[in-house]
């Protein structure tokens, strides 16, 4: 029989076009894939907002009841107002309703300055203050405002010494020191690989569209074994089989169609992160300057891909159906993404928890994404975090392959 | 032009082989009908000489050469069609034909042939555009065996082809095998409907517990079968007489209202007559002589149930 000469690549063009023709027909698989991580990036670049921004949390508001009503108590007020970071409510007329407004959400805290307060300070006396909080705020917001009402309280003391001191050297001036001197000026920058330049923190959508994409790029063992398992179960395999296609050349078939289609949804889920979050008014991501930077980021994002596909390709492999291979797979990806710091990161998780993140192919890719979009590294960084992924991707496939060729025999 | 010779395949655990010895000759240009009860060993036969599975004893020879270096020749020449739709649902049928006949190698020329050539062989050109999952069975039939005919094979190993579908269908596909064979084509042809392996086998091996109870071309065989004395009956047997005739004749088989004497000897036919106006059991229809292919069957692999 006169076959062609381009037998092999041939027969490899004919797996791939089927694969291709098979997701795009596959609407399920195909929302898994686009969809999914598109709303996520959308809703936590949004959601995530406000605590990745350094300017004041607009939502987080609070009170003061002043129950001393002197100029020093009314001081402490202003100085805690000039700090412009908590957003200052109305002053309620009693505790009863301080209570109120803080049960009903208006404030989040409610400084009450006691009667007495001027005359701690007058006499150097460690002043005391109440707090009523919303126990809803997480610690961190409680410790914030804490430190600001102590800050105010010492710049008041202060101001307090000084004019006594004023007083009794006869240098009037003095009193005025504490006005002039404003909060320090602190500028922030993030710390990078790339010596001698000064970058900008990283904003939520930073952070949000490398995690949410390497999550979705995991996906894939959606689509893979929703045709893998109707494959086996059709009998579809086996005739390949009598057909001399072996099991490699069908993973061969599955493997590179959908490292394409993790290069579609990076570049998809980088556009929705550069142009559709500012719209929705967010702000817009940004890749990292420079081709190494850019390179490695493609060279990472290929290794990602070797792992995903491997990994689908284990599961379609090991489950009886695509009900089975969806729960396996998709659990699987939530565990993946849980302990990977994709759903919590990292540097949120307490101590003990944090070296179980490294268990995860997720942890690893964000790792070395990090590696390139926040600490402006390069190719030799993310290094040791591709070659884990490809590692990962060769393991599962030929686990996959194993586990085939034992269906078939 | 195939030759079965004595051949062996265990699966790993199993407690029994699944082929025990198998041998038996298929000619070129003839549907020769492998038959055998669910679990006689067809299936992995069928694997052996569609090269999944390599026989751990004996061998496969196809014009004198071994099954595997003719193959290796010619990689397209024997074709398998399962009893499963074993396609892409999501696929339409050009697609799904093309894609058979690119993981052969075919050149784009020789697939768009190629796949012309099968499409008009099932009369499927109709429904070219349609995705095969929105195909009816007869349709899905269809499709499965013109999958296999992309590669222009010599040989067609057939697996229930013919389940699950209309008569129309059924006569279509029987039609197809013919004109396959007719064209020069081989087939071994599975199936559980045994008039339709009268209708299309000039020859037929039996199995059972991997070995060949019978092989041969069809006529011959069922001349050589012992005669068979079929009886009628209006009413149900009485369940006494029932036990006494399975004591003498452990073979027979009762459906319904009528009983099947497999075997039965001329000279027993006047008292059995006589023992049944004895008993007051009038026979509505009564037929002796060669058995027919289900009979002779059922004869060779007894009635007991296998699975």
């Amino acid at each position: 029989m006169a076959s062609s000469p381009f037998r092999g690549p041939v027969r490899l063009v004919a797996l791939w076009k089927k694969e291709l023709l098979a997701l795009v027909r596959d609407r399920h698989g195909l929302a898994a894939l686009f969809v999914m991580p598109a709303v996520f990036i959308l809703v936590m670049s949004l959601a995530l907002a406000e605590p990745f921004s350094t300017r004041q949390p607009a939502a987080i508001g609070y009170a003061v009841l002043d129950l001393d009503s002197t100029p020093v108590s009314q001081a402490l007020d202003e100085q805690l107002g000039a700090a412009d970071f908590f957003e200052k409510r109305e002053r309620p007329p009693g505790e009863a309703d301080a209570r109120r407004r803080v049960e009903a959400g208006e404030a989040a805290f409610v400084l009450i300055i006691p009667r007495g307060f001027a005359s701690q300070i007058g006499s150097n006396r460690t002043p005391s203050l109440r707090f009523l909080i919303d126990p809803a705020v997480p610690n961190t917001l409680r410790e914030g405002f804490r430190q600001q009402v102590e800050a105010a309280v010492i710049k008041v003391w202060l101001a307090h010494v000084l004019e006594r001191l004023g007083q009794n050297l006869m240098i009037p001036e003095l009193r005025r020191v504490t006005e002039r001197v404003g909060p320090p000026e602190i500028h922030t920058e993030a710390v990078g690989r790339a010596d001698g330049e000064v970058f900008a923190p990283p904003s939520s959508v930073q952070q949000s569209v490398p995690a949410w994409l390497i999550f979705s790029m995991f996906f894939v063992v959606i689509p893979i074994s929703a045709v893998f398992v109707g494959e086996r179960q059709r009998g579809t395999l086996q005739r390949l089989a009598t057909q001399k296609v072996s099991f490699s050349l069908v993973l061969a078939g599955k493997f590179v169609p959908f490292v394409l289609l993790n290069q579609a949804q990076a570049v998809i889920m980088i556009a929705i992160g550069r142009w559709l979050v500012p719209l929705c008014g967010g702000e817009a991501f940004s890749l990292p300057d420079g081709a190494q930077a850019l390179a490695a980021l493609w060279l990472l994002s290929i290794a990602v891909s070797a792992a995903a596909v491997g990994w689908a390709l284990f599961i379609a492999s090991l489950a009886r159906s695509s009900e089975q291979a969806s729960i396996l797979g998709g659990a699987g990806n939530i565990i993946m993404g849980a302990i990977g710091g994709i759903m919590v990161p990292r540097f949120v998780m307490p101590a003990a928890m944090q070296p179980w993140t490294r268990l995860s192919p997720m942890d690893w890719a964000l790792d070395g994404v990090h590696h390139v979009m926040l600490r402006h590294g390069g190719i030799v960084d993310i290094l040791p975090a591709a070659a884990a992924l490809a590692c990962f991707g060769f393991f599962a496939l030929a686990a996959a392959v194993f586990l085939g060729r034992r269906v078939r025999c | 032009m195939i030759r079965i010779d004595r051949i062996h395949y265990r699966y790993r655990a199993a407690p029994q082989p699944a082929l025990d010895g198998i041998s038996f000759d298929i000619g070129r240009g003839s549907v020769y009908g492998l038959l055998g009860p669910n679990g006689a060993g067809k299936t992995t036969l069928i694997s052996v000489l569609a090269g999944l599975l390599a026989p751990q004893d004996g061998g496969v020879a196809v014009d004198g050469e071994p099954l595997a270096a003719w193959r290796a020749s010619r990689p397209t020449a024997i074709a398998a069609v399962p009893q499963d739709y074993a396609f892409y649902p999501m696929l339409t049928v050009a697609e799904n034909l093309d894609f058979f006949a690119g993981v052969q190698g075919l050149s784009r020329r020789q697939r768009r042939d190629r796949c012309a050539a099968a499409m008009a062989f099932a009369c499927l050109e109709a429904v070219a555009g349609r995705r095969a999952a929105s195909l009816s069975g007869g349709l899905r039939r269809r499709l499965n065996m013109a999958i296999g005919l992309t590669g222009a094979p010599e040989v067609l190993l057939l697996d229930e082809p013919t389940v699950g579908v209309d008569p129309q269908s059924r006569r279509f596909m029987l039609d197809a095998v013919k004109r396959f064979a007719a064209d020069g084509g081989t087939v071994l042809y599975t199936s559980h409907y045994m008039e339709e392996v009268e209708a299309v086998c000039s020859g037929v091996a039996i199995i059972d517990h991997g070995k060949v109870l019978a092989a041969g071309p069809l006529e011959e065989l069922k001349r050589g079968g012992a005669p068979t004395l079929n009886l009628g009956f209006a009413r149900p047997l009485p369940e006494a007489l029932v036990a006494n005739w399975r004591a003498r004749f452990p073979d027979m088989g009762v459906r319904d209202n009528a009983v099947d004497f497999p075997r039965f000897p001329a000279d027993g036919l006047a008292p059995l007559l006589a023992e049944l106006a004895a008993a007051g059991l009038a026979v509505e229809r009564a037929e002796y002589g060669a058995p027919n292919l289900e009979q002779f069957f059922m004869q060779l692999t007894h009635h007991s149930l296998r699975d």
